[in-house]
């Protein structure tokens, strides 16, 4: 396991008597892709700006690389760099402009940042909305201007809320690979996001977060296998499944049997797959198709936020 | 050596916050322009009507003196509104969520505050720049000396009140209340001090006078009035020109540590009203 870039602790933060993030701890090591999943609502936002040192703890602390965001903050600062929910600066009001001023104030002098903006911008397509309002952008192209900025900070720590919302498909993954990118350059990445298929994307290791609380962590597998007969395996036989062949399955989880189709309900669908084969072919029974499907992670979500969120959704 | 470089870094930041709000004076066209026609008024129609009503007054200033020392006055005053306009950018600032951005940047927050009270300093004395020399034109004072020592003053004074500005708008977090408050400073401070009237005047009324001997408008208005014709009014003015000028520079002081304090330890995004 690489050191531990980000790590919370006990972190609550109120506004009022509003709980946004409520006692959570994570630890997010160095070089990782990390996703906080969530509704709308759930402390994901909260929870970054904290690391970022734009809000204050209420209790707890978050330490990047070792420094406390409340006792260190000028130090944490320096490390991290990020990409907020909706552009935060359009007090400048072109995006060369923008970037530019950004760019001297990470770092880079004159010259160098001339040529860091000019060719992040022409990399992600904003080359030619350079010198247009920003009031002009629509919300993608914005989008893109506010990840550009942690593109050109190269920081160690970057933070994306909600990355690709707004962005176009073929944008989207053009923007996954560039923050695949920062990572290969040595940053580590944390994302939040609502939007599953990108968390499953991108993300090596996911948090759960759910009014205000993390609800589960882990690799993408290992937040599936939270979910209790998650995994589906379709069993396609060459002959008609009776109700012998039926039984025989029952073993390995929750079976529904429909002419020569068998659908079994299992935990760690692919090593219980081989279990299945085995025992079929000992039976001599030809197995025509097997799909082993894993449960989604909208299924995890809906699983591990409890009936709750469905009776709220519904 | 590693503290020269820290020093340079954050006189870099401070260029670079000073930069910023430099940018966004073309934001503000209409209220520049409504302010210069304020102005335009105010020296052209309101000043030699005022400048023949007090001397039919006899107070011991002829016409052209006292219309000198409304010039200076209205100067003052327009300075000081800009300034304090500085309140509803940065509301608007902390609607839109820049301060959020600002506070995310890899600075120091004292040298983030810093940079912003020097930043609206200069741009609110740029802004009035072309006005403070109409005044000279219009008062017929070409002292070189004396207009740059004047600038000097005038921006000291802006970044302090700046620095105010700064501090009670992102601790109160919110538009109607920084609206109630500026607009409250703003009439009560430009009519109790010397803005208008000499400290002469004032003292035959006791509370508006005391008002006017601690409102820092009355120090910068009567500070600008005698470096430009000091034996004219120094009799009138309202202390004498060193504590004139180290209240300005105490102002300058106070409030700038307080705006790094405030926004080093208290300041946070969010919780806007």
């Amino acid at each position: 396991m690489s050191e531990k870039a980000v790590e919370i602790i006990n972190l609550v933060k109120r506004f009022g008597n509003f709980v946004a993030v409520d006692d959570i701890s994570l630890t997010i090591y160095g070089g990782e892709i990390f996703g906080l999943l969530g509704p709308n609502g759930s402390g994901k936002t909260t929870t970054l700006l904290t690391i970022a040192t734009v809000y204050k703890p209420t209790s707890g602390d978050v330490r990047v690389y070792g420094y406390s965001v409340v006792s260190d903050g000028d130090k944490v600062r320096k490390m991290v760099g990020i990409a907020f929910q909706e552009s935060k600066a359009l007090g400048i009001d072109k995006p060369y402009d923008l970037l530019l001023w950004h760019a001297k104030v990470v770092g880079y002098s004159g010259e160098e940042a001339r040529k860091v903006v000019k060719d992040v911008m022409e990399d992600l397509g904003l080359w030619e909305h350079r010198n247009k309002y920003f009031y002009q952008l629509s919300g993608g192209t914005r989008k893109k201007v506010e990840i550009a900025k942690v593109l050109i900070q190269k920081p160690k720590v970057a933070i994306f809320d909600e990355p690709t919302a707004q962005v176009d498909v073929v944008s989207k993954h053009y923007l996954w690979d560039k923050i695949r990118e920062l990572k290969e350059e040595g940053s580590t990445i944390i994302i939040a996001t609502n939007d599953m298929f990108e968390a499953e994307r991108m993300c090596e290791r996911i948090a759960i977060m759910y009014k205000g609380k993390v609800k589960a962590v882990g690799t993408i597998k290992e937040l599936k296998d939270l979910v209790p007969l998650g995994d589906t395996i379709e069993l396609e036989l060459a002959s008609y499944a009776d109700q012998h062949v039926l039984d025989m399955l029952s073993r390995f989880g929750k079976v529904q049997g429909l002419g020569n189709k068998v659908i079994i309900y299992v935990n760690r669908g692919e090593e219980v797959a081989v279990d299945i084969i085995d025992v079929l072919r000992r039976s001599g029974v030809k197995v025509a198709r097997i799909m082993v499907k894993e449960p989604s992670l909208d299924d995890v979500f809906f699983y591990i936020a409890g009936a709750k969120l469905k009776e709220e959704i519904s | 050596m590693v503290c020269m470089s820290s020093l340079l870094k954050d006189l870099r930041y401070i260029l670079l916050l000073v930069q910023w709000d430099l940018m966004k004076i073309v934001r503000r066209v209409i209220f520049v322009a409504m302010r210069a026609t304020w102005f335009v008024i105010q020296v052209v129609f309101f000043g030699p009507v005022i400048a023949h009503m007090v001397n039919a007054r006899g107070i011991g200033l002829d016409v052209s003196s006292y219309y000198s020392f409304y010039l200076l006055g209205v100067y003052t005053s327009i300075l000081f509104t800009i300034t304090a306009s500085r309140a509803y950018d940065i509301a608007e600032e902390f609607e839109e969520g820049i301060i959020e951005y600002q506070l995310s940047l890899p600075m120091n927050r004292k040298i983030l505050a810093l940079g912003r009270a020097i930043g609206s300093g200069i741009a609110s004395t740029l802004f009035t720049l072309p006005m403070f020399l109409t005044v000279i034109i219009l008062a017929k004072e070409f002292d070189l000396l004396a207009i740059v020592i004047s600038i000097v003053s005038a921006l000291i004074f802006s970044i302090a009140i700046s620095g105010f500005v700064l501090t009670t708008t992102l601790s109160i977090k919110s538009s109607d209340a920084t609206d109630i408050i500026m607009g409250v400073l703003d009439a009560i401070l430009v009519r109790l001090s010397t803005i208008f009237y000499p400290a002469v005047i004032l003292k035959n009324i006791a509370p508006y006078y005391y008002a006017a001997i601690i409102n820092p408008l009355s120090h910068l208005a009567d500070l600008l009035r005698i470096f430009y014709s000091f034996e004219e009014f120094r009799e009138i003015v309202i202390a004498n020109p060193e504590a004139m000028a180290s209240y300005i520079l105490g102002l300058f002081i106070g409030f700038t540590v307080l705006a790094m304090y405030v926004i080093e330890k208290k300041i946070e995004g969010g919780g806007w009203r």
